[in-house]
């Protein structure tokens, strides 16, 4: 009976493990496609938008110094609605009506994966 | 011998008429068959609604889908651009870091009526006739320039006739001789009916109907300066 639930036990988190890499892949296939646009495919906020006209720098999400003072709560809010529900710039648009919950989880996960930082807790 | 010749007259204009308007899909048929030889339909799809519905799906289309290019454009531009085609996209459709190469095949001869007339033959019901009427609008400007992020992403004839805007949505230069103002507006209230995976946000209950409509009379606005 041991033996049968350390099997399960090795079965339920190996297909945790095979589960994990494929949402990851999905999430960065959402950035790539919606965030890299202004933020760049590798976070560092040189993306093709970004010529020397575009009035503001898109956040570099490498810097992890700054990254860390948003907490992932702020960094949802703008991604759903936008800077200027940050006080920051219009450039940032509001995705509310494009991405899932799912996919602006997904996507801060992403992003804390870029900037190597935990951020600002609670 | 008055009456015989009003009749030969009348079925002489019956007979005119007939043949340009059978001519006129004599030719959009053509045309089709064009579309399909030159191997068009490997790029674009002309058959509605719209398939895509995943970023997949997205990703594996080398150019738009043509399905309401009747609705999207206008006749006149079209034909000009099919027997001459300047890249519209700053980038590589779908690609994030390579230029538009601007290698667009070019048709020639009879063949640009035909497609033209093919092409502007596929219309959407989603779109209204007669809703936008192209003029300069402060309040579309400023939403499309301040509050909205659009210049963000798409170029635009600025002050003094300066390129500004980014590079990743496709050109806005001159849009209003490019795009049918009905379809900017559908475009924006509904536009899973045309693209439903875009890089572009929905901002559709995001701006209001009237903003909707402000943006698409600024955005049809864009056309050549006058010279002086």
């Amino acid at each position: 009976m041991k033996k049968l639930m350390i099997i399960a036990a090795s079965l339920a988190l190996t297909s945790l493990f095979a589960m994990a890499p494929a949402n990851a892949s999905e999430t960065e296939k959402v950035y790539k496609f919606y965030c890299a646009q202004c933020h760049g495919l590798t976070g560092k906020g040189d993306g093709p938008n970004v010529t020397k006209d575009f009035p503001v720098s898109p956040r570099n999400f490498t810097a992890a110094k700054e990254m860390d003072k948003l907490s992932d709560a702020d960094m949802k809010n703008v991604i759903m609605d936008g800077g200027p529900s940050a006080s920051k710039s219009p450039m940032m648009p509001p995705w509310s009506k494009t991405l899932t919950a799912e996919q602006v989880d997904g996507l801060v996960k992403h992003i804390r994966v870029l900037c190597q930082c935990k951020g600002k807790q609670g | 011998m008055k009456h015989l010749r009003k009749a030969i007259y009348a079925a002489t204009l019956l007979l005119a008429a007939t043949a340009v308007g059978s001519g006129g899909s004599a030719n959009a048929a053509t045309g089709k068959d064009v579309f399909e030889a030159k191997g068009c339909g490997g790029c674009h799809y002309t058959d509605g609604p719209a398939k895509e519905k995943t970023i997949d799906d997205q990703l594996a289309k080398k150019g738009p889908e043509l399905f309401y290019a009747g609705s999207k454009f206008q006749k006149d531009w079209l034909g000009k651009w099919l027997a001459d085609p300047k890249p519209i996209r700053p980038l590589k459709y779908n690609s994030m870091t390579e230029d538009n190469p601007g290698d667009h095949p070019k048709l020639s001869g009879g063949d640009v009526a035909a497609v033209t007339d093919f092409l502007m033959g596929l219309t959407s019901k989603d779109v209204a006739a007669g809703k936008v009427k192209p003029k300069k609008n402060p309040k579309g400007r400023q939403i499309f320039t301040k509050k909205m992020p659009c210049s963000g992403c798409h170029q635009y004839a600025g002050r003094k006739n300066k390129l500004s805007g980014g590079r990743s949505g496709p050109s806005l230069v001159e849009a209003g001789v490019r795009l049918n103002p009905d379809w900017i507006l559908a475009y924006m209230m509904q536009p899973e009916a045309f693209k439903p995976v875009k890089m572009m946000p929905v901002f559709a209950g995001l701006l209001s109907d009237k903003d909707m409509l402000n943006i698409s009379r600024h955005v049809a606005s864009f056309k050549p300066k006058k010279k002086k």
